[in-house]
């Protein structure tokens, strides 16, 4: 099963899939679909993760991998499921630049990362790429946090971020102290549920999940 | 025999093109023509009188003699069935792709040149649809060419299969680049004539008769030599490293395989997918861009 493992190289095409799931982000439009990209994201994280315990035999990342997948895999998905459908917008309409656009850009972060990155001076031994690509992941979310003009989807940049940076700390110390963990996804969990709410305040207030419209408050 | 492989294109080009259509009928539920019928079109074609208009010059008479000949340079640079293809100093992918340009310019030249609306329309989207395609071809081969150390075609065929993330990556963004370059859907309707949707069917629309049928057959060999590239850059299985008479019968049994495989991929394609508004193709044509370039970083990156 190990050797199966390295020899497909299983943990660098789980950790692609996390980059393309990513990078999908920025094509598309429904938000639908953007929930599906960050679902399938949070599942490749848990798989690492499971997968890496299991190439190390380190037990407690079983542990990590089982809440990660409960919190961001099922229950955050579903939260913000229930939220596109209460403020009843199916499209993000008219961001702020096109879809190719953003494409290009975010191939260009990745570039950015890779090149600045390229010696994996921290490396962790499972892989050596899981780090540059987690950074690449935490600039994406970044990135759509700040073209998108929807409350919703800038929640989901935000949760890209987050997917980023614990792959990041995964990669560097094989996950924090399960305690810091739970906390952080407790912290994650509230924080999406607030902004949930917000949303649909917003929504109710403006007519609109627009952020754009907040500006109107301005006496 | 090795000399003589890209005939296999030459010839089974139109029974490529016949399944498809078939395979795609059945998948509809209709009966279909037979597998056979490009040939008899073909032939057909060939036999009539040609109808030109009066105000074309000699570019309109020369493209279908230019796209046919380039098209058949491009399959003598490609392996077929045997990576020890003589005729490979001729040229490399680079080349490669820049013979398909040469045909697709002068397409567009010659469909400017008869002077109608949908030739014109044809050809300003034929063209936009090509700058988007080809840096993304050249990327994904790229990925390949840089592991095999090699642009040459044969080089990188017998370098053998290469299972990694970026190669997984760079074959799914040839094989968008595939469907773009044979006018397939999502990205253009191979089976009409509706002024709205069409973009090779607007270039060659003022063609008839002998130069007709010299512009679908060579728009057969290429969808052919666009699959057979795919399978010797990505994938290649079974074709032979030598000229023995038993290796190459195994490697045309595999041949033909394969390109089965992509006739029942792209009849299924076709039936489930719905053709997209030409101006949403910058954003899967610049997805599958991004993907290529993604490849070439991770295959730096990983090595691999």
């Amino acid at each position: 099963m190990k050797n199966w493992i390295g020899a497909f190289s299983v943990i660098d095409f789980i950790s692609v899939g996390i980059l393309i799931t990513a990078v999908a982000m920025n094509a598309l439009r429904r938000l639908e679909s953007c929930v599906k990209a960050y679902t399938l994201n949070s599942w490749l994280l848990s798989s690492l993760i499971a997968i890496v315990a299991f190439m190390m035999g380190e037990t407690h990342l079983y542990i990590a991998s089982f809440v990660t997948l409960l919190s961001k895999g099922i229950l955050i998905p579903m939260f913000l499921r229930r939220i596109v459908k209460q403020i009843k917008v199916t499209h993000d309409v008219d961001p702020y630049i096109s879809n190719a656009l953003s494409l290009t850009i975010s191939g260009i972060l990745v570039a950015v990362v890779y090149t600045s990155l390229k010696e994996g001076i921290f490396v962790a031994g499972f892989s050596k790429n899981v780090l540059q690509i987690s950074i690449a992941v935490i600039f994406i979310g970044l990135f759509i946090m700040i073209t998108r003009k929807k409350a919703i989807t800038q929640v989901i940049g935000l949760l890209f971020m987050e997917n980023g940076l614990f792959l990041a700390g995964f990669s560097l110390t094989f996950g924090m102290p399960t305690v810091i963990e739970l906390g952080v996804l407790f912290d994650m969990l509230m924080g999406v549920i607030i902004l949930g709410i917000f949303t649909i305040q917003i929504r109710r207030a403006f007519a609109s999940a627009d952020l754009d419209k907040l500006t109107i408050l301005k006496g | 025999m090795q000399y003589f492989q890209f005939l296999i294109i030459i010839i089974l080009s139109p029974l490529i093109q016949g399944t498809i259509k078939k395979l795609k009928a059945n998948m509809q539920g209709r009966v279909g023509p037979g597998i056979f019928q490009p040939y008899y079109d073909l032939i057909r074609l060939l036999k009539k009188d040609m109808v030109i208009s009066n105000v074309t010059s000699w570019i309109f008479k020369a493209t279908p003699y230019i796209v046919f000949t380039s098209t058949v340079a491009a399959s003598m640079i490609v392996p077929v069935i045997t990576t020890e293809s003589p005729f490979d100093v001729m040229g490399d992918v680079i080349a490669l792709i820049y013979i398909f340009a040469l045909g697709i310019f002068f397409m567009a030249l010659a469909s400017l040149d008869a002077a109608t609306a949908f030739g014109g329309e044809g050809s300003s989207r034929e063209m936009t649809v090509a700058i988007l395609v080809e840096p993304m071809m050249m990327l994904s081969i790229f990925t390949a060419a840089i592991s095999a150390g090699s642009t040459n075609i044969s080089r990188i065929a017998g370098s053998g299969l290469i299972f990694s993330p970026s190669h997984v990556l760079a074959l799914t963004a040839f094989l968008v680049a595939i469907i773009a370059e044979t006018g397939r859907i999502p990205v253009d309707n191979p089976d009409t004539h509706l002024e709205l949707t069409m973009i090779h069917e607007g270039m060659v629309l003022e063609y008839s008769g002998r130069y007709l049928a010299l512009m679908e057959w060579a728009h057969y060999m290429k969808q052919m030599l666009l699959f057979t590239i795919a399978f010797d850059i990505f994938f290649p299985i079974g074709i032979a490293n030598n000229v023995e008479i038993s290796g190459l019968a195994m490697s045309s049994g595999i041949y033909i395989l394969k390109m089965l495989f992509m006739a029942v991929l792209m009849a299924l394609i076709e039936s489930t997918r719905a053709k997209m508004r030409f101006f949403q193709l910058p954003s899967i044509l610049g997805g599958a861009f991004v993907m290529a370039l993604l490849s070439v970083l991770t295959y730096i990156m990983m090595g691999k």
